[in-house]
């Protein structure tokens, strides 16, 4: 996900000059100098510069690298990730899976929800059936029984109600 | 004053507070042990259990897993050489070297003691600071405090370990967060492209959930699993720690000055302490070649730094609302919510809520000691437990914290796409935590700017009339404008060594 200075300063300029727009068009305050549009003014104009400085490598200098800590004597090196292009959307499963718990949880309830949500991740994170599936049956109670009953969330029934 | 401690001692001496207390500290410790997860998504994902609660003992959890978790990052960074979290990262390497060499229980100690002392002095410092320091923010007008909020947002880009010019934008970033809703001067819908969600603005919390809980899971999604920890049987962990501190006395006095004052400079939190302190150590230490061969002098001193730089970091947010750190910033949100707006009048009005805090910070840092003890022998345990099993709960605490923020799915969509963010803003090298300050003091800083701006009539000048005023001006806008002046320096520089070698 690592993407060049150039398109990342070049989407705050984007960013800044659309949030000045906004905020210029935004109405004023009758009888008031400033407004509602004074602040995304200030703001966008900041981005701009700062993403313009970004764009020409202004303060590049000051990044400084990731420290790759040198392996001890009898330590195993874990296996570099695989290269593949698709590898890098994996990153992408946990906000999905938050998504899904949007979409799914009045209607299946939370305890199914989240059994697959805990599932989907855990097996991802590269667990065995006999981990996944203990963990994904029991947790989403153990959840609901803090946050649903303790805590009084009022979490949906949905399909499969909790006991309590 | 007597009176006061003696109502704010029976604030804490209920059940609730001692049991949230109990629990809080011993979630820090194991939330600060596992590796990957900070001190700062402990705090954050306890939030949604502090509306539950009353006003103390939602700040008591607070204290206390925060405290904790600083320490118990210190377990898997001198164990497996990864620390738990960033604020151990400095003295990580030297840990573990002790632990090679056999010297395990001296490094989980000196862990464990100087934290404990470490946090004490912190707290100290909040008691004698923060009350002179009120009665001056009793005369700042807003003038004074539109210009020390955008110090305090400055500060948070000067100390980031990246490019400060992607640090301010990732400011504005949180900034122009903070504009979304209709919480501004006109009352208008502003940025909410006709979704009603959006009215209300984005709340600092999920956000926060968000850039540190959701992005870590992202970022697992990608790493490889740390090793196993081999087994270990430990000795006595407090032994020699009496010694160690006759020894280096001074290292550890001076570790607590520096957490504290980097504690109370808007922006920068343990982390920055503990590596600051570390460097300092080396750099004045008698014996400097026998750093990074587990030595146990650095950390004395970062650790004694790191937690007190924890309570100190709750000066700036008690006084004025503009948070020390990251985990300050929750703390901040949790105030508000409680009733207890941080203010210098906080500290008249309801003085014995204060005192309250006080008592919480040293009984937590005490608390430390024998829990620290007790966690450093299961550790063992703890650290077996996979990665594939603590990071599903956490997904599910993150949908079920956020829901019950506002009891709406939106909280759920605004973490996951704040999880988008922090993870593609700390991939490129923005820096999340200047963005979180920009969300947490958007709102303030608007008022402060706007009301001042109406004051004068749309005039710039008396931005800098006020001698105060004028200095903290100065200050920002020397803190804006450094690293540009930096970059032109460094580009005349060179310029100026080749004309003067004729080439």
């Amino acid at each position: 996900m690592r993407l060049p200075d150039s398109v990342t300063g070049s989407f705050l300029v984007v960013l800044g000059a659309a949030a000045a727009y906004g905020g210029y068009i935004l109405p004023p305050v009758p009888g008031q100098p400033v407004g509602p549009n004074v602040f995304p003014l200030v703001i966008g104009i900041g981005l701009v510069l700062c993403g313009l400085a970004i764009v020409f490598g202004i303060g590049h200098s000051f990044e400084e690298e990731e420290e790759l800590v040198p392996l001890e004597d009898g330590q195993v090196a874990a296996a570099p990730p695989p290269q593949s292009k698709l590898y890098g959307l994996r990153a992408l499963l946990p906000p999905a899976l938050l998504l899904f718990y949007v979409a799914a949880a009045d209607r299946l309830g939370f305890i199914i929800t989240a059994a697959i949500m805990v599932y989907v991740t855990s097996t991802a994170l590269g667990a065995k059936w006999k981990l996944a599936l203990p963990l994904a049956a029991l947790s989403p109670f153990a959840i609901h029984l803090i946050f649903g009953k303790l805590l009084r969330v009022p979490l949906p029934a949905g399909l499969l109600p909790t006991p309590w | 004053m007597l009176k006061t401690l003696i109502e704010a001692f029976a604030l804490i001496s209920t059940w609730e507070v001692i049991i949230a207390m109990f629990a809080a500290s011993v979630y820090g410790l194991v939330i600060g042990s596992l590796p990957g997860l900070s001190a700062t998504m402990a705090t954050a994902l306890l939030v949604p259990v502090t509306f539950y609660l009353s006003p103390i003992a939602a700040i008591a959890t607070i204290v206390a897993a925060s405290s904790m978790a600083i320490f118990s990052g210190d377990i898997p960074g001198a164990l497996l050489r990864i620390p738990g979290t960033p604020a151990s990262a400095a003295y990580a390497d030297e840990a573990y070297a002790m632990t090679r060499k056999g010297q395990a229980e001296l490094a989980l100690g000196a862990g464990v003691w100087f934290s404990a002392v470490g946090g004490i002095a912190g707290v100290l410092s909040l008691m004698i600071l923060a009350p002179p320091l009120a009665e001056i923010a009793l005369s700042f007008s807003t003038f004074e405090y539109f210009w020390l909020a955008l110090l305090g947002l400055m500060c948070a880009t000067l100390v980031a370990r990246s490019s400060p010019v992607k640090a301010i934008a990732g400011m504005f970033l949180g900034l122009l967060v903070s504009c979304i809703g209709i919480e501004n001067p006109g009352g208008v819908p502003r940025f909410t492209f006709g979704i009603t969600d959006l009215f209300g603005g984005i709340e600092p919390i999920p956000a926060l959930v968000g850039v540190f809980a959701v992005a870590q899971v992202m970022r697992a999604m990608l790493t490889p699993e740390p090793p196993p920890l081999p087994r270990r049987k430990f000795g006595s962990i407090m032994a020699g720690q009496w010694k160690l501190t006759k020894l280096y006395h001074w290292q550890m006095t001076r570790g607590n000055i520096v957490g504290i004052i980097i504690g109370v400079l808007p922006g920068a939190g343990a982390d920055m302490a503990a590596w600051v302190s570390y460097a300092m150590s080396k750099r004045f230490s008698k014996e400097p070649e026998k750093f990074g061969t587990g030595h146990v002098e650095g950390l004395v001193e970062a650790g004694a730094s790191n937690n007190a730089s924890i309570a100190s970091g709750w000066v700036p947010s008690l006084l004025f609302g503009i948070p020390g750190d990251t985990i300050a910033a929750i703390a901040i949100g949790v105030l508000y919510m409680k009733g207890l707006n941080p203010g210098p009048t906080l500290f008249t009005e309801k003085a014995s809520s204060m005192y309250a805090i006080y008592l919480m910070f040293i009984i937590a840092n005490i608390l430390m000691i024998p829990l620290g003890i007790a966690m450093i022998r299961v550790a063992a345990y703890i650290l077996l437990a996979p990665r594939s099993a603590i990071m599903p709960i956490i997904m599910l605490c993150c949908a079920v914290g956020s829901f019950a923020i506002g009891n709406n799915m939106f909280g759920v969509v605004t973490v996951a796409a704040f999880g988008v963010i922090g993870y593609v803003m700390e991939a490129n090298g923005y820096p999340v935590a200047a963005m979180v300050l920009g969300i947490v003091m958007g709102t303030m800083v608007e008022q402060a700017f706007v009301t001042s701006l109406i004051k004068s009539d749309g005039s710039i000048l008396p931005f800098f009339e006020r001698p105060v005023a004028a200095i903290l001006a100065a200050m920002a806008i020397g803190a804006l404008l450094w690293p540009v002046m930096v970059w032109v320096w460094r580009k005349v520089k060179p310029a100026q060594t080749a004309a003067a070698t004729g080439r």
